[in-house]
């Protein structure tokens, strides 16, 4: 079901003077969409935000607030359509909480501004929409960074605005309220059917709460659209031109990519057990090669995002010759391996033959395995296994064996 | 609710209590003096027209110095509010945008240098004229910027270096001038509230009171402003009208107290705060009767002091207004946790 058309940008032009930042915007915008602006510092992510809420001149096309060229709005009656959260929450004098979010009743008050009592009902509704009924009583000033961003967005709900156009909203913020602030605007988008239309820096948490995401680069919109279809890792990676991180679609996050000066490790897992190792094998700055890994297997997604290099199968198939030949290849070079105790099935049991040839090689192998099992499956060739309890062990061993 | 109920009658009191307080200062200020007029003398003094040598103190000095004051006192501290909250800054007087220094240059011109010789005996009105057309000039020439300049910081710098550049033409007129007339100039810089004539009152009076219901009309968009131009922009203001306002009323106010009694210093930037910090609120539909009460209150009680703490000698009026002030801004600054 598609809702209403409430922003429509036409060929629009954003800038300051004569400087042009980002031209030939033509999108829309509908009713309780969740549109996040993506892109690097400076991409003009802020400059398109101004101009769509008429702080800042277009400098060519046109943008429609239902229908009407925006610029043809008259000041109180654009308040009662879209409000503003900016970057600013040091603000000069004395107010309590629900004080400062009653000054989003301002374009629905009479000459001075007296509160009636649909306006003290407004107010504490937004208050209570942002869970904030408790810091009605409290001093704006002796609020925390969070706590005052949840009052913005309560002063904006109490504009009672169709669209609610946020700066950063969750910059300087502590992970609850980073995430609090976005349940908060996603509850707008549902419950009010408010458009929210924000500038973010987390990708991964814009990824799951957007319905539209803009991609800001290079002084054009980049790409436009549902994350789940344009938020792919070469998107990601082009819009911020990352090299020691990559974006993974399915895990829906940001991983970190190792540097490989620490030297390289061959990691053997499988059904999820080598993800925390690869993370911290990256971290320390391991090149990790990985193998034989299925394709459905979380351990390939994190794998690939962290940047190892990987050795893999087709999803739901038994390892092939190949793949195995392929492993056996990558393995002469590394005399660390790293068995990561992956359970074992018929699927996948010539990872455990790739383990028994390094045996058989002499080759030194750090195992995660309860030694009772390791005996199980190696026979008395296990004593050569060198025992850790956790990935952390692992760490230790690898750093005295070096 | 109920708390913001019983805050806000707690708010209400405080400002009856600063309105008891400028009628008491006004009483006290009648009465004392190097002559005491006691309460029943006034009483008649009031009720019957008399000859008598108090009638005339009363009449001629007393009253008009009380009513002058009041009036001086709220006019400024409302003019210090609407600034302060304009430009957001704690720290800016009425005389920031260079109301006064342009003043003091007018007055320095006039008494300082030989055009005195041609005037000075023609006219007593000469220095009000001369504080008031320095006064309203740089108003005019603020009000011009302020329509170019964007931004309400650069504005700050401007009035500034206006007020620099006024007092350095007026440095280089004092060290041109006259031993005697030096020491003129120097208080009339320190302002005063004495010598006000009836006229010149109702003068005051009248622009003074119509800018001041016009400071509560702003009330709303002063609210809003509290927040920045951009927010206040995006709650539907005016910016650009509203900016003329407040920098015109302002200005207005603060010229008509210069042009009258002189650059009476303090009471523009420590009233507002200690109206803030004792109602515990920005809101300026209270802030501004409790900044205005309050002004008059504090203006005539340091005018009384500065009558009396070394009569018959008088001490300028705003020696009395910074020791008074400045102690008290400070420890309602220190008492809190936060700053402004």
């Amino acid at each position: 079901m598609k809702t209403a058309v409430v922003m429509k940008m036409q060929d629009l032009g954003v800038g300051y003077d004569h400087k042009a930042v980002v031209s030939h915007i033509t999108q829309e915008i509908r009713q309780g969409q969740f549109v996040s602006l993506l892109g690097p510092n400076g991409a003009g992510k802020t400059t398109i935000l101004r101009t769509l809420a008429r702080l800042l001149a277009p400098q060519k096309g046109t943008v429609f607030l239902d229908g009407k060229n925006l610029q043809d709005y008259r000041q109180e009656e654009l308040a009662r359509t879209l409000a503003v959260v900016l970057t600013e929450r040091n603000f000069f004098g004395m107010f309590t909480g629900f004080d400062f979010v009653a000054l989003g009743r301002y374009p629905h008050t009479g000459f001075l501004g007296r509160l009636q009592a649909k306006d003290i009902q407004k107010t504490q509704e937004a208050l209570q929409m942002v869970n904030a009924a408790d810091l009605a009583g409290r001093n704006f000033h002796e609020l925390s960074d969070g706590e005052r961003q949840k009052l913005l967005l309560a002063r904006a709900l109490a504009q009672e605005p169709e669209i609610i156009i946020l700066d950063e909203p969750t910059i300087h913020l502590d992970l609850k309220h980073r995430l609090e602030v976005m349940t908060i605007l996603r509850r707008f988008c549902r419950h009010q059917g408010i458009s929210v239309i924000a500038s973010l820096h987390d990708v991964d948490i814009a990824s799951k709460v957007s319905d539209i995401v803009a991609m800001v680069r290079d002084s054009r919109i980049i790409g436009w659209g549902e994350p789940e279809d344009i938020l792919t890792e070469a998107m990601v990676t082009h819009l911020y031109e990352l090299d020691a991180a990559s974006y993974d679609r399915w895990l829906g996050a940001i991983e970190m990519k190792g540097d490989g000066a620490s030297g390289k490790v061959f990691v053997v897992a499988g059904g999820g057990t080598g993800t925390v190792i690869y993370r911290l094998l990256a971290k320390r700055g391991f090149a990790v090669t990985t193998g034989v890994i299925h394709e459905n297997d979380i351990d390939y997604y994190v794998a690939k995002a962290v940047g190892a290099t990987l050795i893999r199968e087709k999803p739901l198939e038994y390892i092939s010759e190949q793949s195995v030949a392929r492993a056996n290849r990558h393995l002469n070079g590394n005399t660390l391996v790293i068995d990561t105790g992956f359970p074992v099935t018929d699927l996948n049991k010539s990872n455990l033959d790739l383990l028994k040839t390094c045996m058989a090689e002499r080759k030194h192998i750090f195992t995660l395995r309860p030694e009772a099992e390791a005996r199980e499956l190696f026979g008395d060739d296990y004593e050569k296994l060198i025992f850790c309890q956790d990935e952390l062990n692992i760490l230790k061993a690898l750093a005295s064996h070096n | 609710m109920k708390a913001t109920q019983t805050t806000h009658r707690r708010r209400l009191l405080l400002i009856a209590t600063f309105g008891a307080a400028v009628l008491a200062a006004m009483m006290l200020n009648t009465v004392i003096g190097s002559v005491h007029i006691s309460l029943p003398e006034l009483w008649s003094l009031f009720l019957q027209s008399s000859d008598s040598a108090n009638a005339d103190i009363l009449w001629k000095i007393r009253l008009p110095r009380v009513i002058a004051a009041v009036l001086g006192g709220a006019m400024l501290a409302v003019s210090g509010l609407l600034l302060q909250v304009f430009f957001r800054n704690p720290i800016v007087g009425p005389f920031v945008l260079g109301i006064s220094s342009a003043a003091t240059l007018l007055v320095a011109i006039v008494m300082l240098s030989t055009l005195s010789l041609g005037f000075a005996g023609v006219s007593p009105y000469v220095n009000t004229l001369a504080a008031l057309t320095g006064a309203y000039g740089t108003m005019a020439i603020i009000l011009l910027v302020t329509a170019k300049v964007k931004s309400g910081v650069t504005l700050l710098i401007i009035g500034l270096m206006m007020g620099y550049l006024n007092g350095a033409v007026t440095s280089i007129l004092v060290a041109f001038a006259e031993r005697e007339k030096i020491k003129q100039f120097v208080l009339w810089q320190f302002g005063s509230f004495s010598g006000f004539s009836w006229h010149e009152l109702f003068v005051l009076s009248t622009l003074g009171g119509l800018l001041l219901c016009g400071v509560y009309a702003l009330s709303k968009p002063l609210n809003a402003f509290l927040l920045g131009e951009e927010y206040a922009l995006s709650m539907g203001v005016n910016i650009k009208l509203f900016r003329f306002l407040i920098v015109l009323v302002a200005c207005a106010l603060a010229g008509l107290v210069t042009a009258a009694a002189g650059p009476v210093a303090f009471i523009g930037l420590a009233v507002p705060h200690m109206a803030r910090l004792s109602l515990k609120t920005s809101d300026a539909r209270l802030l501004i009767p409790g900044v205005l009460l309050l002004g008059a209150a504090i203006t005539s009680l340091c005018d009384l002091v500065a009558r009396q703490l070394f009569s018959p000698v008088e001490v300028p009026i705003s020696a009395i207004t910074a020791c008074f002030g400045a102690p008290i801004v400070i420890g309602l600054l220190l008492k809190r946790k936060t700053s402004l």
